[in-house]
């Protein structure tokens, strides 16, 4: 046990750091806890167990929760492990804490803005709304601080990349020849595929989205705008997956007792999804009209193609618990499984999180099938996916990994293991109901995205069970992920009252094979970035040229709805904004 | 042998005293957790157990794949020929 | 650099099995002969659809000895034809006919599902999406929206019917069409 002269914690080493990383994962839990509770409301609405809201507005929730759950929660998260890791692995401050305060409010801010604008949807005295959900398709139409915030908080990221990558270039002044250490590797290489992946949404809301909801371009090509959400709907999802995947490699071998099993088997898996995250988005736009087959045959190898770095990190990951299983005793083919730590709530999340990761790789195989894409296209089989991959591989381990993050960064223990060891059980048990149920319902034709898939004119026909099961499986599914919820909330906040103490520090420990071992070339970051921008040109070039040659830059694209601005409330915004604005200036000129 | 007496880590030969980093106890597990009782270098590891359930998981994939494929979607009525 | 021989093993078996994915998937498209809906459809004006030829009057006319055209307009929040809780003809065609889908939006994105089948597609306005299945027996078919498309999107839903052919009273294109055969 680590005596009183231990190891320092990050909080000893780097005050300032930590404080930026509480900030960023009180932002990520705050609406963890509006999401989650969004995410009950849902559940038990859509299957008609108890209805507190009016159907219409079932859709500002849903916006709110993925909106919430997906860009605020996975990406504050996001920001302060990298910045944990970052310096902790380079030994290194920011080269400007200001900096680092200032990107980290301009995520703050754009948050509020985009926040703002959905939760308008429900108060009616406000005239605003942002009921288009997460993907916000065109000619569906926010108010215009929906895109305004969006933008706000991608700039944000984007300095928060700028801000590591001159961390590493301070560091790579000081230590020429040195191989960049994983930690580090690992955030840089995420980053360049944030980049690249936030291209096609920054050109969809900056010239499209956002001066048509201003009124300034009267319409705009729907397909066009689709095509270039998911030119960043795709590489998103590894933007979430990459910090878990962090945590999986350097920290859950330490806890499981062990060593990583292969340095340089994590880094090509990085440098694999750099090259492969972006050139795949098609693969969202199988059953789309506009778009070639052969596009979408070459977007479907190219996402067969990215299965295999998450293939290869099951490998690795595995491998280094069954060291740490075995350091700790364990023995036999399969019998060291229960030398491993399964009382710590750290270790039993991040492997009951990769456990599930499994079974979701496995439905978005299907997904990406092409044309077994008829069976599951927007059917509830969608959202079954996604809650194991997004809403367990990443958040399970993301909370998992607070658990023993949380104390290094506040020099306070955890208010209760037991509490959190139930914790990690109980959402992986109610996510295991509730995505089973939401499956099955889609192999049956039950839609996503609607309030009451009830409907008057038919009934779905199932083969195995009834529509009743399914609806009180996810229904009840729900209810314990949100209890599961408020369990890892209230937890971390009886741990901020919980007294300071030291002895808290953790060391992280080498690979067993290190980075040594591996080809300089890994390291070599402008050489992938430029082969990945090739691999995107190569697979979009084509199809957006397409789109535009059919049917034009502009359209022809439908009527917005709903208009949120017309040049009646665009007239009313100058009088209520602009003018006084111009009268004030000119009494202070 | 795994289980055993609950006694804190300090099996792993280290310099000064010093735990190594793979044998600290996590900050997050209980405080009388077992620890490391030996340490295994890369080249005496063979990771066995991992090969045999990344098999079965292969096996399981495949097996679903097949099912999914061609029960599932194309027995599924109007399947889409042009 | 130094891989372990399980590695390279799990490497090899990895790709082949993405491989195999890849095959099947061709399979299905050589073999099985599945059509992706494409770029095939015309682009449309969303807004000058009465205008249009074919969306200006939706519904179904008999093209060949057994073969149907069904051409549907996407509106928020019904299918025309199709949604027959709201005063509009359900879907009609007869039983073991090919059927020819051509769909598109009078708004917003809508999707078009027939519950419980293959055909699925996104319904984007200024595109038509183009499907083909062959229909089987006599059957009774929900149609979904499965596309979010705005606060009435729930409501929006359709009836398909596969009747028996003596059942099926339709027009084909000589007296169904202004302006003739296409």
């Amino acid at each position: 046990m680590a005596t009183e002269a231990g190891t320092p914690t990050f909080a000893n080493k780097y005050p300032e750091e930590a404080s930026i990383v509480r900030r960023a994962f009180l932002v990520a839990f705050i609406a963890l806890g509006v999401g989650a509770l969004a995410g009950v409301i849902q559940a038990l609405h859509r299957t008609n167990i108890l209805r507190i809201i009016p159907s219409a507005d079932y859709y500002t929730v849903l916006t709110l929760h993925g909106v919430l759950l997906v860009i605020v929660f996975t990406i504050f998260f996001l920001v302060g492990v990298f910045q944990w890791a970052i310096t902790r692995s380079l030994e290194r401050s920011p080269p400007n804490i200001t900096f680092t305060k200032a990107w980290l409010g301009l995520m703050s801010l754009g948050s509020v803005m985009t926040g703002a604008a959905i939760v308008s949807g429900v108060i009616s005295e406000v005239d605003a709304s942002a009921d288009v959900l997460f993907t916000f398709y065109a000619p569906l139409q926010a108010h215009p601080l929906f895109y305004a915030g969006l933008v706000v908080f991608i700039v944000g990221t984007w300095l928060a990349g700028v801000d590591w990558f001159r961390t590493w270039l301070g560091w790579r002044r000081e230590h020429p020849d040195e191989r960049i250490p994983l930690q580090a590797f690992m955030v840089l290489t995420t980053m360049i595929m944030w980049y690249i992946a936030t291209i096609g949404v920054a050109v969809s809301v900056l010239f499209f989205l956002l001066p048509w909801s201003l009124g300034f371009i009267d319409q705009v090509n729907p397909l066009l705008t689709r095509t270039l959400f998911w030119f960043f709907g795709h590489p998103v999802v590894y933007f979430w997956l990459l910090p878990a995947y962090l945590l999986w490699y350097t920290v859950m071998p330490k806890i499981a007792g062990g060593r990583l099993f292969s340095d340089p088997l994590a880094r090509v898996v990085f440098v694999l999804f750099v090259l492969l995250s972006t050139p795949v988005g098609i693969h969202h736009q199988y059953m789309d009209p506009g778009i070639a087959q052969g596009f979408k045959f070459i977007a479907m190898t190219n996402t067969m193609f990215l299965l295999l770095p998450s293939l290869l990190t099951a490998f690795t990951v595995v491998a280094s618990i069954e060291h740490g299983a075995r350091q700790r005793g364990g023995t036999g083919l399969l019998g060291w499984l229960r030398a491993l730590p399964w009382r710590d709530p750290a270790f039993t999340g991040m492997a009951l999180a990769g456990l599930m990761f499994a079974a979701g790789g496995f439905s978005g195989m299907v997904n990406a099938g092409m044309n077994i894409n008829y069976l599951v296209h927007n059917t509830l089989w969608v959202p079954g996916h996604f809650h194991l991959t997004v809403g367990t591989a990443v958040a399970l381990t993301f909370m998992a990994g607070t658990y023993w993050l949380w104390p290094q960064l506040t020099n306070r223990r955890l208010y209760s293991r037991p509490i959190a060891l139930a914790q990690v059980v109980l959402w992986f048990g109610g996510m295991a109901l509730m995505s089973n149920a939401m499956h099955v319902s889609g192999l049956f034709g039950i839609p996503r995205r609607t309030a009451e898939p009830q409907y008057q004119g038919f009934d779905f026909a199932t083969t195995f069970g009834g529509v009743s099961e399914l609806n009180i499986q996810l229904a009840l599914g729900g209810t314990l992920l949100f209890v599961s919820t408020l369990l890892f909330l209230s937890n971390l906040a009886l741990s901020l009252a919980q007294p300071t103490r030291s002895g808290l520090g953790q060391q992280l420990p080498a690979a067993l094979s290190g980075p040594e071992d591996s080809p300089r070339v890994l390291d070599n970051l402008a050489l992938w970035s430029g082969i990945a921008v090739v691999l995107v040109v190569l697979a979009y070039a084509l199809p957006l040229g397409s789109i535009i040659a059919d049917s034009g830059l502009l359209g022809p694209g439908g009527t917005a709805y709903p208009a949120v601005l017309t040049p009646d409330s665009l007239a009313g915004l100058q009088a209520v904004v602009a003018d006084p604005v111009v009268r004030a200036l000119e009494v202070v000129a | 042998m795994n289980g055993g007496s609950e006694t804190p880590v300090d099996t792993v030969d280290t310099t000064d005293g010093e735990i190594a980093p793979d044998a600290e106890r996590s900050i997050s597990a209980p405080v009388t957790q077992e620890g490391n009782q030996r340490s295994i270098s890369y080249e005496e590891f063979d990771p066995k157990g991992t090969l045999a359930l990344i098999l079965a998981y292969l096996v399981v994939l495949g097996v679903m794949w097949v099912f999914m494929y061609f029960v599932e979607f194309l027995g599924n009525e109007l399947v889409v020929v042009g | 650099m130094h891989i372990h021989t399980y590695e390279k093993l799990w490497l090899g078996l990895s790709l082949l099995l993405i491989t195999g994915f890849v095959a099947t998937i061709t399979y299905g498209a050589l073999g099985a002969g599945v059509e992706m809906v494409d770029d095939s459809g015309e682009t449309v004006d969303p807004g000058a659809l009465g205008e249009h030829p074919d969306f200006a009057d939706p519904g179904v006319e008999r093209v060949g000895p057994n073969e149907y055209d069904v051409y549907v307009v996407a509106h928020r929040f019904y299918f025309e034809p199709g949604s027959s809780t709201q005063g509009f003809d359900p879907i009609t065609v007869p039983a073991n006919s090919t059927v020819n889908f051509y769909i598109t939006s009078a708004d917003v994105v809508h999707g078009f599902g027939v519950a419980g089948t293959n055909a699925n597609t996104m319904v984007v306005p200024g595109e038509v999406s183009e499907l083909t299945v062959e229909v089987g027996g006599p059957a009774e078919y929900g149609i979904v929206c499965n596309e979010y498309c705005g606060s009435g999107h729930h409501t929006m839903e359709g009836l398909m019917q596969v009747v028996p052919p003596g059942e099926y009273n339709g027009t084909d294109s000589q007296t169904a069409r202004l302006g003739g055969d296409r």
